[in-house]
């Protein structure tokens, strides 16, 4: 399964002691985009993290046929992207250039060739111009855009976004999407945002408590009102706003 | 994270700002060893030394408001030094208590010149290009791995601390109107405290964003410096200029002084 994703009976505690991920076993085929939605501490970010290896549990986590442990997180990292929640920890150097390079460089590219893959990731995120601006003087939407960036200047096959609609106004949220449609790659989408989520996936999973209550085709989910509600989505909320102000 | 505090004129185009970093390192470094071996007491050369120094800070562009106010920060440390030296003389081998001794006076005069053309210096060494580039710059000059990456760590996560300050600052100004009226030093205690909580889990943020982007211990540089004949011969003069002054002006003075 090239550039999917597979996990089986992942478990992962921190040393306080109290389970964050529960036995999760989860698939998601080549160029498939899943949404995963959960209140707040269901171990949503956790999950994302075991990903990319940046911390293990127990339990299998697979990135295509690559098996994530320590002898593999060279292949893994290459393969498998990364965007943080908040830009500002995935943007540590002094211009938009040396972070978006950051990967390509680490990876063993050399310069002409991470020049060039940071020309064409800002390409695809509109920021054409902006490879010497300080990332800090950026808007939150740019810098979102440049976080983005920074993970498909190494080509990923799977990429995965954690709360990326956060903090974004409804036209940024707009952008964003149309940059996520566009991408030809393996998605995981971390989300409290419901309706960007449902817009840009093919598969919704409900997260609760670190245990995946739920996963199929997002129709099928979102008509479990009960399940929605405990992944932290009150869809009467929803139905109540568009009647009174919308309809 | 916010560079400009540290990196705030690094962009400007001067002939200084274009020197490779490996250059400038070793001008800046070896000016300061001539600078600091000048025997106490004798103050005339540090009057070349200043001019070469305030020439090579007009051709930076660098704005002296900004020099001055970098200096202020460190000049009173400086300045208790240079102070104190002379008043530990006084009471001492027969001399009054009290009393001043003139040589103490022009010793303590050269230790603050001494002290502050170093820091001048180091501010301009640090002014005139990107900071990590200059960490690049000491790494390709021979400077230990292990020290290479905790100065280059260091640099961006001194940020991290930087911005938490301010963001708690402006929580606590938020819910502060004029004075604070409950006991300030546990206010600035708490603020210490949460700065460094949330400077720490936001490091182990950042750190996760640099391996999930392949980090391995070395910090990549885009720009690979080209150690140029024209810095290699602008270098060489600057030296050699501090270096000859440095052998041949006291025979020179103790002749001017003599007629």
């Amino acid at each position: 399964m090239p550039g999917g994703i597979k996990i089986e009976n992942l478990n992962f505690s921190y040393t306080t002691g109290n389970p964050i991920l529960k036995d999760i076993s989860l698939e998601v085929g080549q160029g498939e985009k899943l949404g995963i939605i959960g209140p707040s501490g269901a171990g949503k970010s956790t999950l994302l993290l075991h990903l990319n290896g940046i911390i293990a549990g127990e339990g299998t986590v697979r990135i295509g046929d690559t098996i994530v442990e320590k002898k593999s997180l060279p292949v893994i990292r290459k393969k498998m992207g990364l965007v943080f929640q908040n830009p500002d920890d995935q943007l540590f150097n002094p211009t938009v250039e040396e972070d978006v390079a950051f990967g390509p460089l680490n990876f063993g590219y050399n310069r002409q060739e991470a020049a060039y893959r940071v020309s064409q990731a800002l390409k695809a995120m509109n920021l054409e111009g902006f490879e010497n601006a300080d990332s800090h003087h950026l808007s939150l939407g740019e810098r979102k855009r440049v976080a983005l960036a920074t993970v498909l200047a190494t080509s990923p096959e799977v990429i995965a976004f954690d709360e990326p609609f956060a903090s974004l106004d409804s036209v940024m949220v707009v952008q964003l999407l149309d940059i996520i449609e566009k991408l030809d790659a393996t998605l995981v989408i971390v989300s409290q945002s419901l309706l960007p989520l449902i817009s840009c996936c093919d598969r919704l999973a409900v997260m609760v408590s670190g245990q995946i209550r739920a996963c199929g085709q997002k129709e099928e989910i979102l008509k479990n009102e009960r399940l929605m509600r405990e992944g932290g989505v009150d869809m009467d909320f929803y139905r109540r706003v568009y009647k009174k102000y919308l309809a | 994270m916010k560079h400009s505090f540290i990196d705030k004129h690094s962009n400007l185009d001067s002939p200084v700002h274009r020197i490779d970093p490996r250059a400038r390192l070793i001008a800046a470094f070896s000016a300061i060893v001539i600078i600091v071996s000048e025997p106490h007491g004798n103050l005339l050369p540090f009057a070349f030394y200043g001019v070469i120094i305030l020439g090579v800070a007009a051709i930076s562009k660098i704005p002296p408001a900004y020099i001055l106010k970098r200096c202020l920060v460190v000049s009173p440390f400086i300045i208790m030094a240079a102070v104190s030296y002379p008043l530990s003389l006084t009471g001492k081998d027969g001399y009054e208590a009290g009393q001043l001794l003139t040589e103490g006076v022009r010793t303590g005069l050269t230790i603050f010149l001494k002290a502050f053309f170093a820091l001048l210096l180091l501010i301009l060494l640090t002014s005139t290009g990107r900071f990590h580039r200059l960490l690049a710059g000491l790494r390709m000059l021979g400077m230990p791995r292990l020290l290479g990456i905790l100065s280059a760590l260091m640099y961006r996560y001194v940020f991290i601390l930087h911005d938490e300050l301010l963001r708690t600052t402006r929580a606590r100004d938020s819910r502060t109107p004029g004075k604070i009226r409950i006991n300030r030093f546990r206010v600035y205690g708490n603020q210490a405290a949460m700065i460094f909580i949330r400077s720490l889990d936001r490091s182990k943020m950042v750190y996760n964003s640099m391996l999930s982007r392949g980090f391995s211990g070395e910090f990549p540089d885009m720009n690979k410096s080209k150690l140029r004949t024209g810095d290699v011969l602008v270098t060489g003069f600057f030296v050699l200029l501090l270096f000859v002054f440095r052998m041949i002006n006291q025979p020179l003075i103790d002749q001017f002084l003599n007629t």
